[in-house]
């Protein structure tokens, strides 16, 4: 029988034939993951943004050396940190122990769980944490945190981590809630966790047959492509910030940056904010867009009424492009003039 | 808004329920409306600019009718106003870059004006679109429109507005002006479309995508790893922008419009020319109408008409991006249809025998051969352009094209080996489809054109292959999305 042969009802029948198939064929996944998935996995931390998964295990040595140092000051950060922070100049200028949790890659939600588990956790009561950021990045919690980061976050973060969940859940909005909602309908969030993962396995173990071989191949081939390898400018991230992410009002309470301000605070501990200058264009910091300074102030004023200090780099005739190496990080030569150069603009609020 | 949101999932279901509930009139409204919605949605002042373009150009096509013997100026008018628009917002830095660059040359090195401007996506687009209702209207193939209200939906129409394919006024005008009618059959083939794109872009294009920007990332990528990653770009760009066509073509007939067809499989293209008439066919087509032709497009043959190829194949490449490798990648292609039009290298499309007819007729396994070989050869052609436009830097583009293919250690060739099969299974939904309709051409046009209706068995499984690109949409969905490409364009 055909569709225009058996005229307009027949036509409206098979449209909802087709939409209803489209929607019931997923419904086999769940199927599939019995058969073939991986059953009994633990509950994630972050629920909010993933099913069930086998996480990476707390490390608990950077938190062991704090404590070891007695660290007076710690900095936080990503590579913008660790470009700039030459550690041992900055413990001859304050004269105590530094500690540092930076890692490459990173984003707000390992700054704040390293402040959380790693810093306060310690004992060590550092004065001062130093928490350095790009742009909007100290409210955007998802910056950093989709696959491809979370082994670092599993490298911090606890059993349970409600809060961060929740601040991820709130930014998300209903959007995540929807997509998650459909995922978890047809078991999708669970086949997600091996069917991509099973794909590749098997194109490596009929290209390099042998475990040990096959291990050997894949460590190789994420080394060739680990950051050390790729072209400065794609290290550096440069990518210029989004205005919506400016909107800063709507993003502050949906991000990890009241959690940080109130922990550090309840530990004794004063956290100060750096914002690093972005690469200069000639010899002038780079262009802000209007959203992005109202952002900044409203940020600014933020931190300071919750006791924190702030410090912004930008427009700092004394950060100049010289000192730069690729996209925003700075040269390992220019690390000893940038700490002495932030120690002189935070050190009266260090007093 | 961007396709592949709920975002717009939400505004097209909303939309679509509202739209068939109103009169021819309202419907239209309701389509502007929801263009400068779609078009304002994250950054609103992108409207200023659509809204400019479509006054300016109405303005412009009419006082072209009023006063014809003035049309010249109203034409000079709209042509000025629309690529100064375009010019500043896409090339000025380029430009100023340039001739800081000539000064630095000649020992004056002043500091340059950069300024910090966004580029408002589809700006391209829109832009050429508006200009061939002017152009047209010049050339009296087509009547200036008195409602402003109409042209304005034919400029923002949603579906299309920021990655086309671009609409000739003669072909959207009038269907924006007419009652429209709801199709189950448009609606069921949209369906598809729509399913068949959300496929594409979500789990073919964003996943190779990643494997092409990996290897573009490295500093030091040796040959086979560099021409894996050239491979996945291959099929990222084709996937992700045929999967906005798709998505376009797919819920304009949901509105009761017809898009016209942007990709013809053009990796099965067996010449340079044949692949011009399968690749972005409605940029080609506009830059052939509007710029190959009135240079005197092949009427003078040899060298003028060698000039007219290239100086239309520059243009086009640049209307791609502001910088260099576009430039180059246009003139590269260029240079390819003049010469193997000049030298016979390879058979001009129109000579070739079609596949299908290829490989049933006398001589099959020679026909067969050649045609396979014509086809991989054109592909590999087609690659070397695609190192070109995705390469930005010239540097990097003159390092790739000198590495050597026996400088790469054993681990390199096996990891490209690894990338180049991984792209390969990602992609060979789009290889079997070209495949198929490339081999069945012939039968399945006049299976269309005889009986135009559809057996509950198709429909059966065309619903479980949309659930099956729906399973891989939930579960292969990269997590790292990435914009459509031509966005940037």
């Amino acid at each position: 029988m055909s569709l225009l042969g058996a005229g307009r009802g027949a036509g409206v029948l098979a449209l909802a034939a087709l939409a209803l198939l489209t929607l019931l064929v997923p419904g086999g996944l769940r199927a599939v993951d019995a058969r073939f998935g991986v059953q009994g996995l633990p509950a994630t931390y972050l629920p909010a943004l993933e099913g069930p998964r086998s996480r990476g295990a707390f490390d608990p040595a950077p938190m062991q050396e704090i404590a070891r140092i007695r660290a007076s000051y710690v900095i936080v950060g990503d590579s913008m940190a660790g470009t700039r922070i030459h550690t041992t100049r900055f413990e001859e200028l304050v004269g105590r122990p530094v500690g540092d949790v930076m890692q490459a890659g990173s984003g707000p939600v390992f700054w704040y769980l390293a402040l959380k588990n790693w810093v306060i956790a310690s004992g060590a009561r550092p004065q001062v944490a130093f928490v350095f950021f790009r742009d909007t990045n100290l409210t955007d919690v998802m910056f950093r945190l989709d696959e491809d980061y979370r082994w670092n976050v599993d490298r911090v973060a606890g059993e349970r981590e409600d809060e961060v969940n929740a601040a991820i859940a709130a930014a998300g909005g209903w959007r995540r809630r929807a997509r998650s909602a459909v995922e978890r309908s047809y078991g999708a969030d669970r086949v997600r966790l091996w069917m991509p993962a099973a794909l590749t396995d098997r194109l490596a173990r009929s290209l390099v047959p042998g475990r040990e071989r096959r291990a050997r191949f894949l460590h190789e081939m994420n080394q060739r492509f680990d950051v050390w390898h790729v072209r400065p400018m794609d290290a550096a991230d440069v990518s210029a910030p989004d205005d919506e992410l400016a909107d800063f009002d709507y993003y502050v309470n949906r991000s990890v940056l009241p959690l940080m301000l109130r922990d550090a605070r309840a530990a004794g501990i004063r956290l100060c904010f750096v914002r690093v200058q972005r690469r200069p264009v000639g010899r002038r910091p780079p262009a802000q867009s209007k959203a992005l300074q109202t952002y900044v102030a409203k940020l600014r004023d933020y931190v300071v009424s919750h006791g924190a200090i702030w410090r912004d780099d930008t427009g700092d005739p004394d950060l100049t492009i010289d000192m730069y190496a690729d996209g925003d990080h700075l040269m390992t030569s220019a690390r000893p003039r940038y700490t002495e150069i932030l120690f002189q603009r935070v050190r009266p609020s260090l007093q | 808004m961007i396709f592949h949101s709920l975002d717009f999932v939400v505004f097209f279901v909303v939309v679509t329920a509202i739209y068939w509930t109103l009169p021819h009139r309202g419907q239209n409204w309701l389509l502007l409306v929801a263009g400068y919605v779609f078009y304002g949605y994250v950054h609103p002042w992108f409207l200023i600019l659509i809204a400019t373009s479509t006054a300016i150009d109405y303005g412009a096509a009419r006082a072209m009718e009023a006063w014809p013997h003035r049309k010249r100026a109203f034409l000079a008018l709209s042509v000025v106003s629309n690529f100064g628009m375009l010019g500043f917002f896409k090339y000025f830095n380029f430009f100023v870059e340039n001739v800081h660059g000539a000064l630095v040359v000649f020992g004056l090195d002043v500091s340059p004006p950069m300024l910090r401007i966004f580029l408002p996506v589809g700006i391209s687009f829109y832009t050429f679109q508006a200009m061939s209702y002017t152009i047209d209207v010049y050339r009296g193939e087509l009547h200036a429109r008195k409602s402003l209200a109409d042209l304005a939906v034919f400029i923002s129409f949603f579906p299309h507005l920021v990655a086309g394919p671009i609409q000739r006024a003669s072909f959207l005008l009038p269907q924006v002006e007419k009652r429209r009618r709801f199709s189950i059959e448009a609606a069921r083939t949209g369906f598809l479309k729509i399913c068949w794109g959300y496929f594409k872009k979500l789990v073919i294009a964003d996943n190779v995508g990643i494997i092409a920007n990996k290897v573009f990332a490295l500093s030091e990528p040796s040959f086979p790893l560099l021409w894996a990653g050239v491979f996945a770009f291959a099929i990222q760009i084709y996937a992700d922008f045929s999967a906005y066509t798709d998505i376009a073509r797919g819920t304009s007939r949901w509105l009761g419009f017809e898009l016209t067809e942007n990709f013809d499989h053009p990796y099965m293209a067996r010449s340079p020319s044949d692949f011009w008439r399968r690749w972005n066919i409605s940029l080609s087509t506009w830059f052939r109408d509007y710029v190959y032709v009135p240079l005197g497009g092949s009427r003078a043959g040899g060298w003028t008409w060698a000039r007219n190829v290239l100086a239309t194949f520059l243009l086009s490449g640049l209307w791609h991006g502001a910088s260099w490798n576009y430039v180059l990648w246009g003139l590269y292609h260029g240079l390819l249809l003049v010469a193997t039009r000049a030298r016979s290298i390879l058979p001009r499309a129109e000579q070739a025998r079609p596949l299908r007819a290829a490989a049933v007729g006398p001589g099959l396994a020679r026909a067969a051969i050649i045609a396979i070989a014509q086809t991989a050869g054109m592909f590999a052609l087609t690659l070397v352009g695609w190192l070109l436009f995705r390469e930005t830097e010239l540097s990097m583009i003159v390092r790739d094209l000198s590495l050597s293919p026996f400088a790469a250690s054993a681990a390199d060739r096996q990891m490209a080996l690894y990338l180049f099969l991984l792209t390969f299974i990602y992609s060979l939904p789009l290889w079997l489809q070209s495949l198929w309709v490339e081999l069945g051409r012939d039968a399945e046009e006049r299976r269309q054109a005889e009986a135009p209706s559809v057996a509950w068995g198709r429909v059966t499984l065309q619903g479980a292959a949309c659930g099956l690109a729906f399973a891989a949409v939930l579960i292969f969905r990269s997590t790292t999305s990435l914009d459509f490409i031509y966005f940037q364009f």
